[in-house]
C-alpha cells in the first residue's frame, strides 16, 4: 500500500457532518410512533432474599403496557459472555446492588416510574461478603453462589521460578492494589426494542458486539436468531463495558411483552451502579535479578474481585497473566490467577483488559529494581527488553519487536531523559519535580485458538459510488473511517463516494466484537479482500476495452491509470460498463486471522501474537504540603504497525492517556459493603480539559507481518496502559516515596519524606 | 401538574410549547421540539453534554427549568450553521478529529461557539477554560484546542477581509 491517496492521510470522518450538526442519532434520540418508556427495578441491597415479588398493582395501572419478572422470560434468564450466571431478572436472591428484579414499559417516564413504585418487593436483607481475601477462605460465609467463592483459580508456570529466585543476586517483593474503575462513556447504556409484522424482534443497541447481542436476545426470548435483528445507531462511547450486554436484552423482552416499541435507557446513576467495572486487584509480586539488572524470574499471585457474576473475569485474568512479565526477556515465570466472588459490583471488560493492572505492577517494580541496583530506569529496560525473535515465557515468539526499544529510546529523547537532572527539581520549597517512564506490550486480536474473523459486503453501483456493509460496531474509535479509507484507496475513488452502513445484523455478516484492538486488523483486511475482487473486475474490463495488459493498469483518484499516468476512462465509466454488461460489482469477504503454525510450543492459552509496544514518559510536580500531583508533561510513543487514519490514531492515544491519568490519580469507585458511594460524574473524579497536559506524541510505523496484507495493528488499548506506572515512577523520582496503590491520591502521596536535610 | 404555555425563540424561530413547569429546558428541546442534537449525559449539570446558548450565555439546559426560557432566545447545536453553511468551528471539529463518539460534541461545540462569539483569538488556556465544564471521555481535548484555534483563525481572516458579519 504505497503512494497512498487516502490511507495514512488526515481525513474527516464519514459522519462528521452529522455529528457536528446534531443530526447523528444515538439510542436516546430514536423516536417512533407509540414508543414506550422502559425502566428496570434495581435492588437497593447488595445481598438479599426476595420473600415476595408482587407486580399485580403495577400491571393494572393505566398506560402501563408490560410488567415482567423472571417468570415472564420465555427463554434463558441469563446474560452470556462466557458463563451464563448473571440473571436478567433475579429469581430469588439479589447478589449485588445492580441486580434487576423487574422491568416495566409504560406510556411515558413518569408512568413508568410510578409503575416501579407500585411493584411490591419484600427483601430479607442478608449479610454479604465484600472482602475478597475473606471470601476466598475455606469455610467463608456466605457463599455468593455455587460451592465456594472461588470463581477461578489457575496456575501457570514456565521454567523454574524457585531455583531462579534462589540463585538471584537481588529479590524484590511487593504487594500492589488497584481500584474499581468506571468507564463513564458519555452515552449511558440503551436499547430500543420493537416487534415486526412477522413477530420478529428488532433491537437498536448501543453495543460493541451486535451479533452477540442477537444471539443473547434470541436466547432470552426462546426464538431463533433468524427472528432477531440488531442495529447499532451512533454509539456514544463504550470502552469495554458495552462489550458485555446491558439493557438491550431487556428492551427486546419488554417490546415482546408489550407488543409495542420500547425505549430503555439507563440514567447515569443506574449506569454507574450496574455495569461491569475494571477489576480491583491485589497482586503479590516478586522479581529476581542479577546484580547487573538482568531479570531471572517473576512470580505473581493476583486476587481479583469479580463481584457475584463471572462476566469476563476468566478472560481478563488470562490477559493479566499473559502480560505480567512485561515486554521483557524473562524465562522463569509463575502466575497464580484467582477470581473471587463477592457481593460487590460486577467487573469485566475495560480498555486494556487486565493489562493496565499488570503494567502498574511490573513497571513500578522495574523502577524499584533499578533503584536497588543503582541502575538508570531507561538502561534496565533496554537491557531486558524483548526484540524481534525473542521467545517469551508464554512460548510466543515476537515476530516484530523493533518498537519495544525504539519507543523507549524515542520517549527518552523527547522528554530529555539524559538531561533531566539539569531541570529544576525544587521550583519552590514545597514543590518537587520528578521524571518517570513506563513501557508495555499489549496484544491485538482475540488470541491463539479463538475464532477471530470479520466479514464485510461491498458493492459498487453503476455511478461508481460504493456501499460498504459491516457489523463492526463503531463506538467512536473510528473503524468506519478506516474501512471507508481502505475501500476508497483500493478502488481509486474519493472517500466521499463510500457510504458505510452502520452495523445491522440483517445486512452484514458477523464481524465479532469491537474489542481487543482487533477491528482494524480483521475488518480492515476483509475490506481489502472484498475491494480487490471488485477492483479486479474493473481492471479486467479496462484491459478488454483499452487492449492494454492488466498489470499496467491501476485505479487512482477516480480514474484508470496506465503505467501510473491518468487515462481518460474514469472509474465511473468502468462501473457503468460493468453494470451494462452484467458483471456484478458485488463482493463479500470474510477475513480469518491466522496464527502462524511454524512456532515452538505456545504454552500460554489464548495468547495474542500481534503486539502494541509503547512507552510513555511523565514529568510531574508534587506539592509536598497538599499531596497534589500535577502532570506537567506526558510523552507517548506508540507503534501502530501501519497508520491508516492518523486522526484516529492520535485521537486514541490522547484519549487513552487522558483515561490513564484519571486511573493514576483520581478515579476510584468507592464501595462500602457493596454499596457504591459515588455513582455520579460529580463524585467520580475524571480529568477534564484543564487537568490534562499538552501531550507530546510520536507514532512509529513498523508493519506487522502476521496482520497481512494490511500490516496495521490495533492502537485502541495500549495508550491507557503505561500512563499510571509512568506517573507513579515520576512521583517516586520526585519525592523518594514508592507508591503501591491506585489511585495515587493526595492521601496516599502524603506524608512526603523529608529529604532536605 | 398543570401544563403551562412557554414562548421563546429557538435557533431564530419563535416556538410555543405546553409543558409542566417542572420540566427542564433540555427535555422541552428534546421531547416537545424534537431537537435531539442536545444530549443528556447526567441530568445533574456535571457533564455539559446539554449546553445551549440562552440569551448569549452557554448554560447546562438540564439545570434550567423550561419556564425560565420564557421570552428568551435559545441556540442549540442545530442552530450553529447558517444558510446551510457550517460555522467554522463545526467544520474544524470534523477536520481535526476533535471528537470520537460525538456524544459530547453538541455541548462542546456550543461552548466553543460561545467563546468565539466574544473572542476571536483565544489562547490555549482560554479554550480549555471555555470547555472546562464539558466532559469528554474519548479525546484528551487536544483536538478541541486545535479546532478552535483553526476556526478562530478563519474567523479573523474573514473579519479582516470584510466578509465577516
Amino acid at each position: 500500500m504505497t503512494d497512498s491517496a487516502v490511507v495514512g492521510q488526515w481525513t474527516a470522518a464519514p459522519g462528521a457532518e452529522e455529528i457536528v450538526t446534531g443530526k447523528a442519532r444515538y439510542c436516546p434520540d430514536i423516536q417512533l410512533p407509540g414508543l414506550l418508556c422502559g425502566k428496570l427495578l434495581y435492588s437497593p441491597h447488595a445481598r438479599a432474599r426476595i420473600r415476595k415479588l408482587d407486580v399485580s398493582k403495577a400491571r393494572e395501572m393505566p398506560d402501563v403496557y408490560a410488567v415482567i419478572t423472571h417468570a415472564d422470560i420465555p427463554g434463558e434468564n441469563s446474560y452470556l459472555y462466557a458463563e451464563p450466571d448473571q440473571p436478567l431478572l433475579v429469581v430469588d436472591e439479589v447478589r449485588f446492588q445492580g441486580d434487576a428484579v423487574a422491568a416495566v414499559a409504560a406510556k411515558d417516564e413518569r408512568t413508568a416510574d410510578a409503575a416501579l413504585q407500585a411493584i411490591e418487593v419484600e427483601y430479607e436483607v442478608l449479610p454479604g461478603i465484600f472482602d475478597p481475601l475473606e471470601a476466598m477462605k475455606p469455610g467463608a460465609d456466605p457463599i455468593v453462589h455455587g460451592e465456594d467463592n472461588i470463581m477461578m483459580s489457575k496456575m501457570y508456570r514456565s521454567g523454574d521460578v524457585e531455583a531462579a529466585i534462589a540463585s538471584a543476586d537481588v529479590v524484590i517483593e511487593n504487594t500492589y492494589r488497584t481500584q474499581w474503575a468506571e468507564h463513564a462513556f458519555l452515552e449511558t447504556e440503551g436499547g430500543v426494542g420493537l416487534v415486526g409484522d412477522d413477530g420478529g424482534i428488532t433491537v437498536y443497541s448501543s453495543c460493541q458486539a451486535p451479533h452477540r447481542d442477537r444471539m443473547q436476545i434470541a436466547r432470552a426470548l426462546g426464538i431463533p436468531e433468524s427472528m432477531v435483528r440488531v442495529i447499532t445507531p451512533y454509539i456514544g462511547g463504550a470502552f469495554g463495558a458495552k462489550d458485555e450486554a446491558h439493557v438491550q436484552i431487556h428492551a427486546g423482552l419488554l417490546a415482546h411483552a408489550a407488543q409495542r416499541p420500547v425505549h430503555l435507557i439507563r440514567d447515569r446513576r443506574e449506569s454507574m451502579l450496574t455495569h461491569v467495572k475494571r477489576h480491583p486487584m491485589i497482586v503479590e509480586y516478586t522479581t529476581a535479578a542479577t546484580k547487573e539488572g538482568k531479570l531471572l524470574a517473576v512470580k505473581a499471585r493476583v486476587i481479583a474481585d469479580a463481584g457475584p457474576y463471572t462476566n469476563s473475569t476468566h478472560e481478563v485474568l488470562n490477559k493479566f497473566g499473559e502480560f505480567i512479565g512485561g515486554p521483557y526477556k524473562v524465562e522463569n515465570v509463575e502466575v497464580e490467577k484467582i477470581g473471587v466472588r463477592t457481593n460487590n459490583p460486577i467487573t469485566g471488560a475495560f480498555r486494556g483488559f487486565g493489562a493496565p493492572q499488570a503494567a502498574f505492577v511490573y513497571e513500578s517494580q522495574m523502577d524499584d529494581l533499578a533503584r536497588k541496583l543503582g541502575l538508570d530506569p531507561l538502561e534496565i529496560r533496554l537491557l531486558n527488553g524483548v526484540e524481534t525473535g525473542t521467545k517469551m515465557y508464554t512460548g510466543v515468539v515476537v515476530r516484530e519487536g523493533t518498537a519495544m526499544k525504539a519507543s523507549l529510546e524515542k520517549a527518552a529523547e523527547m522528554i530529555g531523559w539524559e538531561k533531566r537532572d539539569q531541570v529544576e527539581r525544587e521550583p519552590k520549597k514545597h514543590l518537587r519535580r520528578g521524571f518517570g517512564m513506563a513501557t508495555i506490550l499489549k496484544g491485538s486480536g482475540l488470541g491463539r485458538g479463538l475464532a477471530d474473523h470479520a466479514g464485510v459486503v461491498l458493492e459498487m453501483h453503476r455511478d461508481g459510488s460504493v456501499v460498504l456493509q459491516s457489523a463492526a460496531a463503531d463506538m467512536g474509535q473510528g473503524i468506519i473511517t478506516v474501512m471507508a479509507q481502505l475501500a476508497a484507496e483500493r478502488l481509486g475513488i474519493d472517500m466521499s463516494s463510500v457510504r458505510v452502513v452502520r452495523a445491522d445484523t440483517a445486512k452484514s455478516p458477523d464481524a465479532g466484537g469491537s474489542c481487543a484492538s482487533r477491528q482494524a486488523m480483521v475488518s480492515g483486511n476483509a475490506v481489502l479482500e472484498a475491494a480487490d475482487t471488485i477492483r479486479d473486475t474493473l481492471l479486467s474490463l479496462a484491459a478488454g476495452k483499452t487492449k492494454i495488459e492488466k498489470d499496467r493498469l491501476d485505479l487512482k483518484a477516480g480514474s484508470l491509470t496506465v503505467d501510473g499516468e491518468r487515462h481518460e476512462i474514469s472509474v465511473k465509466d468502468l462501473a457503468q460498463r460493468a453494470s451494462n454488461w452484467g458483471y456484478p460489482l458485488h463482493a463479500e469477504s470474510t477475513y480469518q486471522f491466522e496464527y502462524p503454525t511454524d512456532v515452538p510450543e505456545v504454552t500460554y492459552r489464548y495468547s495474542q501474537e500481534v503486539f502494541q509496544f509503547c512507552t510513555q514518559a511523565a514529568q510531574v510536580l508534587v506539592d509536598c504540603e497538599t499531596g497534589q500531583v500535577t502532570v506537567e508533561r506526558l510523552i507517548a510513543v506508540h507503534d501502530a504497525g501501519k497508520m491508516i487514519n492518523p486522526g484516529g490514531v492520535f485521537g486514541q492515544i490522547e484519549g487513552g492517556v487522558a483515561q490513564g491519568i484519571g486511573y493514576a490519580l483520581t478515579e476510584e469507585l468507592i464501595v462500602d459493603e457493596g454499596h457504591t458511594q459515588n455513582p455520579s460524574l460529580e463524585n467520580y473524579v475524571i480529568p477534564m480539559a484543564l487537568d490534562i497536559p499538552q501531550l507530546e506524541m510520536e507514532v512509529l510505523e513498523i508493519p506487522e507481518p502476521i496482520a497481512a496484507p494490511l500490516g496495521a495493528k490495533g492502537i485502541a488499548e495500549s495508550p491507557i496502559i503505561p500512563t499510571a506506572p509512568a506517573i507513579r515512577n515520576a512521583i517516586y523520582d520526585a519525592i523518594d516515596k514508592p507508591l503501591y496503590e491506585l489511585p495515587m491520591t493526595p492521601e496516599r502521596v502524603l506524608p512526603v519524606p523529608d529529604v532536605s536535610d | 401538574m398543570a401544563e403551562m404555555e412557554i414562548k421563546f425563540d429557538v435557533n431564530g424561530k419563535q416556538v410555543r410549547v405546553s409543558a409542566e413547569p417542572n420540566k427542564t429546558l433540555l427535555s422541552v428541546l428534546r421531547e416537545n421540539l424534537g431537537l435531539t442534537g442536545t444530549k443528556d449525559g447526567c441530568s445533574s449539570g456535571d457533564c455539559g453534554a446539554c449546553v445551549v446558548m440562552l440569551d448569549d450565555r452557554p448554560v447546562n439546559s438540564c439545570m434550567v427549568l423550561a419556564p425560565q426560557a420564557e421570552g428568551s432566545s435559545v441556540v442549540t447545536i442545530e442552530g450553529l450553521a447558517s444558510n446551510g453553511e457550517l460555522h467554522p468551528v463545526q467544520r474544524a471539529f470534523g477536520e481535526t478529529w476533535a471528537f470520537q463518539c460525538g456524544f459530547c460534541t453538541p455541548g462542546i461545540l456550543v461552548s466553543c461557539y460561545a467563546l468565539l462569539e466574544s473572542n476571536d483569538d483565544p489562547t490555549r488556556e482560554e479554550i480549555l477554560t471555555a470547555v472546562a465544564g464539558n466532559f469528554c471521555r474519548c479525546t484528551g481535548y487536544q483536538g478541541v484546542v486545535k479546532a478552535v484555534e483553526q476556526a478562530a483563525a478563519e474567523i479573523r481572516a474573514a473579519n479582516k477581509s470584510g466578509g465577516g458579519s
